[in-house]
C-alpha cells in the first residue's frame, strides 16, 4: 500500500524533492537572509497565482473553456472588495437593483409557460425576441441613469485626504422617493428579458411544473430581498463603516469572494452556456467580456491606480519579533528567521495555504469533488449517470471566479488597484495550468508554487547580476518549456 | 404495459452524418433484448439516442409509456435506465469505490446494493480503493456493469459487455448478466453471438442504421443464412470464442 502511494505520487514527489534540492542550494549559496526574503516573496505571488489558476484549470478540465475573463474576475473581485472597504455604499446603492433584475430574469419558466402557446410565424418570433430584448436593455439604462452613487472617482479621492474619519467617502444617496423607481424599472427589465429568453410562440419546449413552481418561489424571495435591500440601502452603508477594520477587512474578502462567484454564475449562464456547441465562440466571448467590463470600471472609476489601505491588524507601526508576538503587535512587518517581511504578506502566504487545503477537500472528499473529477474525463458519462453536468459547469465557473476575485482583493492592499491589474496574473496562471496540466488542481498548485518561486528568484538573481528584469519574467516560460518537454499534458495533466 | 422501451423511426445524426435511419425496437419488460449487427451498424448511436446523448431528430422514444425524446440526458437516466458503455468507460482517475458511489441517485442507494454488486462481482470488494487505472481490462469491465447497479434502475442499457474479455471472465459476465437480468430490463449489444444467443429471448438485427429483422432468439439460431447475411463475420468470432 505504502508503495502504491509513492508510484502514485511519484510526480508529486519529484517535484517537491526538486524544489526541496534547489531550496538547500539556494539557501547555502545565497545566504539565510536573502534566501528567506525571496523564498517568501515567492510563495506570495504563488498564493496569488494559485487563486487564479485553481479557477481556471477547473472550467478548461470540465467544460473546455478557456475563460479570458478570469483575470478580470481578479481585477473586479479588488475594486468590489475594496470599495466594500472603504465605500460600501456604492455596493449596496447597487444590491437592490441587482436584486430586482434577477427577480425578473428568473421568471422566465412560468413566462416560457405563459407565451409559448402565442400564434406567432416563426419569423416574427425573432423580431419579437430581439425587440423585447433591446427594450429590456434600454429600460436598465434609463434605471440606472443618473444614479448618484456613481462618482466613485471623486469619493475615492476625497478619502484619501480625509483618513482617520470612516465615514469620509460614505457618498450621499437620493432618498428613497426618488429611488423606488429604479429597482422597480430593474424588474421590469428582468422580465423584458425572461420574456426574450422564453421565446414566445415557440411551441418545442418543454416546460416542468417542478421549474414553474421553483421560479415562483425564488421570484418571491428575491422580491422580499429587494424591498428589504431598498429599505436599508442607506444605513446599511454607515454601519460597516463603523465596525471594526479588521472585521470590515475580512468582510470584503467574503464580499469580493461572493460578488466574483455571483458575477461567474451570471456569466456562465448568460453568455457560456448557450455557447457549448460552438467552442470558439466561448473565447471570443470571454474576451469581449473581459473587455466590456475593464472599461466600464474606468468608467466608474476613471483609469486611475488606487492604494487599498491595509487593514488594522497589518499595519501597526514596528516590527514583531516573532509570528506570536504579531497576535498582540499586529504590526506592519514581522521577524522570520531574521528577516524583516511585511504581516500582510504572511497572511496571503496563508490564505493561500488555506485555499489549498479547502480545494483539496472539496475535490477529494465531497460528491461535488467526485463529479468534477469525473466530469474532467468524462463529462458524458457523468450526465449519462443522471447527474445534472450543466449545473456543475455553473456551479465550477462561479468557483472559479469567486477565487479569482478573492485573489484580487487579497492582493489589493500591496498592488495598485486598476483596470489592467488582473492580466499579468492571468497570464501567468495559463502558463501555471499548462504546467501543472489543464484539469488537475493539484498541478494548479504545484505550477503556482514553481512558478511563484521561480519569479521571486528570477527577480534576486536579476538584481544581483545586474541583469535585466526580463529574465524572471522569461523563467516562468522556460520551465514551462522544460516541463511540456518532458510531460507534454503537464505534470499532473489526465486528459486524453 | 409489457414493453418497458419503445423505439419508433429515430433518425440519428451526428454532427452532418445521418447515423440512424429508422431504428425500432421494443423492448419487454423484465427480458433481455439484444441488438445485433456489424461494427458500425450503429447499435452504439441507438443506446446513445435512448439516453438523449445524441438525441434523435425524427421518432419516439417511450419509455414507461412517456415519451423521453428530446429531454435532456441527466433527466433521461434519472428515470431509472442504467448505462453501460462500449470500451469499458469507467473514471479511471476515481477509485473503484468512487466510480461507485458517483452513481448514487439518493443517499444509502450503494450501502443497500454493495452486499448485491459484490455477490455478482467479488473481485470488486477486494480492489474498493484502488484507482480504476490499476484495473484489469475485465475488472473494469465488471466495475462499469457495477456502476450501472448502484441506482434503483428498471431498464439497463448494456454495450457490448464481453468485448475484449477472456473466455473465462466472458461466462462470469454472462452469469452476472442472467443474475441482474432478475430484477432488472436488459437491453444488451453484443457481437459475441454465443453469448447473446443463451442470454437474450429477442433479437433485432441493425444494418446501416436500420432495424432490419427481429423475432425471438430461438428462431434466430436455426437460420443459419439470415445469420451469415447480417453478422456473418460476428458469428465466426463468436463461435471461437
Ligand atoms: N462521432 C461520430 N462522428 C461521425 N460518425 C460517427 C461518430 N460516431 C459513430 N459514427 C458512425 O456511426 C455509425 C454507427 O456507429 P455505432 O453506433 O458506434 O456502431 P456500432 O455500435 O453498431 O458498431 C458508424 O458508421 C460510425 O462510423
Ligand atoms: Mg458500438
Amino acid at each position: 500500500m505504502r508503495q502504491g502511494f509513492f508510484r502514485r505520487n511519484a510526480t508529486m514527489v519529484i517535484v517537491l524533492g526538486l524544489i526541496a534540492v534547489l531550496g538547500v542550494i539556494g539557501w547555502i549559496t545565497m545566504g539565510q537572509q536573502p534566501f528567506v526574503r525571496t523564498a517568501l516573496s515567492g510563495l506570495t505571488i504563488g498564493a496569488l497565482y494559485f487563486m487564479v489558476a485553481s479557477g481556471l484549470t477547473l472550467i478548461f478540465g470540465l467544460m473546455d473553456v478557456l475563460n479570458f475573463a478570469h483575470g478580470t474576475m481578479f481585477m473586479l473581485g479588488a475594486y468590489l472588495g475594496w470599495q466594500f472597504y472603504t465605500n460600501p455604499t456604492f455596493l449596496f446603492g447597487l444590491f437592490p437593483l441587482v436584486l430586482a433584475l434577477l427577480a425578473g430574469l428568473v421568471t422566465s419558466p412560468i413566462l416560457r409557460g405563459a407565451f409559448m402557446h402565442l400564434k406567432v410565424s416563426e419569423k416574427a418570433q425573432k423580431t419579437i425576441q430581439t425587440a423585447v430584448a433591446l427594450t429590456g436593455i434600454a429600460v436598465i439604462v434609463l434605471a440606472v441613469r443618473g444614479l448618484d452613487i456613481l462618482g466613485l472617482a471623486k469619493t475615492a479621492m476625497v478619502a484619501t485626504m480625509t483618513m482617520g474619519n470612516p465615514l469620509a467617502e460614505a457618498s450621499a444617496q437620493e432618498p428613497l422617493a426618488l429611488f423606488w423607481f429604479r429597482p422597480v424599472l430593474m424588474f421590469i427589465a428582468g422580465l423584458l428579458l425572461a420574456t426574450a429568453s422564453a421565446r414566445p410562440g415557440d411551441q418545442t419546449q418543454v416546460v416542468y411544473a417542478s421549474d414553474k413552481r421553483r421560479a415562483w418561489i425564488i421570484t418571491g424571495s428575491l422580491l422580499v430581498l429587494t424591498v428589504i435591500a431598498t429599505v436599508f440601502r442607506e444605513s446599511a452603508p454607515n454601519a460597516v463603516l463603523l465596525w471594526n477594520g479588521n472585521l470590515r477587512f475580512f468582510a470584503a474578502l467574503v464580499v469580493g469572494a461572493l460578488c466574483g462567484a455571483g458575477l461567474g454564475a451570471a456569466v456562465e449562464v448568460s453568455l457560456i452556456r448557450p455557447l457549448y456547441i460552438r467552442p470558439l465562440y466561448q473565447v471570443i466571448v470571454t474576451l469581449g467580456l473581459a473587455y466590456v467590463l475593464r472599461e466600464t470600471i474606468q468608467v466608474l472609476w476613471d483609469p486611475l491606480a488606487y492604494q487599498m489601505t491595509r487593514p488594522p491588524m497589518f499595519s501597526q507601526p514596528g516590527k514583531a519579533e516573532n509570528i506570536l508576538a504579531w497576535f498582540s503587535g499586529q504590526n506592519l512587518t514581522v521577524d522570520v528567521l531574521g528577516v524583516t517581511f511585511p504581516s500582510y504578506r504572511l497572511f496571503i502566504i496563508v490564505l493561500g495555504v488555506l485555499m489549498v487545503i479547502a480545494l483539496g477537500l472539496l475535490m477529494n472528499y465531497s460528491r461535488l469533488g467526485m463529479i468534477i473529477r469525473a466530469g474532467v474525463q468524462d463529462r458524458t458519462m457523468v450526465e449519462a449517470l443522471g447527474i445534472n453536468v450543466r449545473r456543475v459547469f455553473t456551479i465550477v465557473f462561479m468557483l472559479g471566479a469567486g477565487l479569482a476575485a478573492l485573489g484580487g482583493i487579497g492582493a489589493a492592499p500591496f498592488i495598485p488597484v486598476q483596470p489592467n491589474m488582473g492580466d499579468a496574473f492571468q497570464l501567468q496562471a495559463f502558463i501555471v495550468v499548462v504546467i501543472g496540466g489543464m484539469g488537475s488542481y493539484s498541478g494548479a498548485a504545484i505550477g503556482a508554487l514553481l512558478l511563484g518561486l521561480a519569479r521571486a528568484f528570477g527577480d534576486y538573481l536579476a538584481l544581483k547580476y545586474s541583469l535585466s528584469p526580463a529574465i524572471a519574467e522569461a523563467s516562468t516560460v522556460i520551465i514551462m518549456a522544460i516541463v511540456l518537454l518532458v510531460r507534454p499534458a503537464g505534470l499532473f495533466g489526465k486528459k486524453e | 404495459m409489457d414493453n418497458i422501451l419503445e423505439i419508433n423511426g429515430i433518425h440519428t445524426y451526428i454532427g452532418q452524418f445521418h447515423i440512424l435511419e429508422g431504428v425500432s425496437v421494443t423492448v419487454r419488460r423484465n427480458a433481455i433484448t439484444v441488438m445485433l449487427g456489424r461494427n458500425g451498424a450503429g447499435k452504439t448511436t441507438t443506446l446513445k439516442s435512448i439516453l438523449g446523448l445524441t438525441p434523435p431528430r425524427e421518432g419516439t422514444v417511450t419509455y414507461n409509456g412517456k415519451e423521453i425524446q428530446g429531454r435532456r440526458a441527466y433527466d433521461i437516466a434519472s428515470l431509472g435506465i442504467g448505462y453501460v458503455p462500449e470500451h469499458r468507460a469507467i473514471f479511471r482517475n476515481l477509485s473503484v469505490m468512487e466510480n461507485l458511489k458517483i452513481a448514487e441517485r439518493k443517499k444509502g442507494d450503494l450501502e443497500s446494493k454493495s452486499e448485491f454488486i459484490f455477490g455478482l462481482f467479488p473481485d470488486l470488494k477486494r480492489l474498493y480503493r484502488l484507482p480504476g487505472n490499476h484495473l484489469s481490462g475485465g475488472q473494469q469491465q465488471m466495475l462499469a456493469v457495477a456502476r450501472a447497479l448502484v441506482a434503483d434502475n428498471q431498464l439497463l442499457l448494456i454495450d457490448e459487455p464481453s468485448e475484449g474479455l477472456a473466455p473465462i471472465l466472458i461466462e462470469q459476465m454472462m452469469e452476472a448478466i442472467r443474475i441482474l437480468s432478475a430484477a432488472t430490463t436488459v437491453l444488451l449489444v453484443e457481437q459475441n453471438f454465443v453469448m447473446a444467443s443463451k442470454l437474450a429471448e429477442h433479437y433485432y438485427i441493425l444494418d446501416d442504421g436500420r432495424t432490419v429483422h427481429e423475432g425471438k432468439m430461438a428462431d434466430l439460431v436455426e437460420d443459419k443464412e439470415l445469420i451469415h447475411q447480417f453478422l456473418g463475420t460476428a458469428l465466426h468470432k463468436g463461435g471461437r470464442s
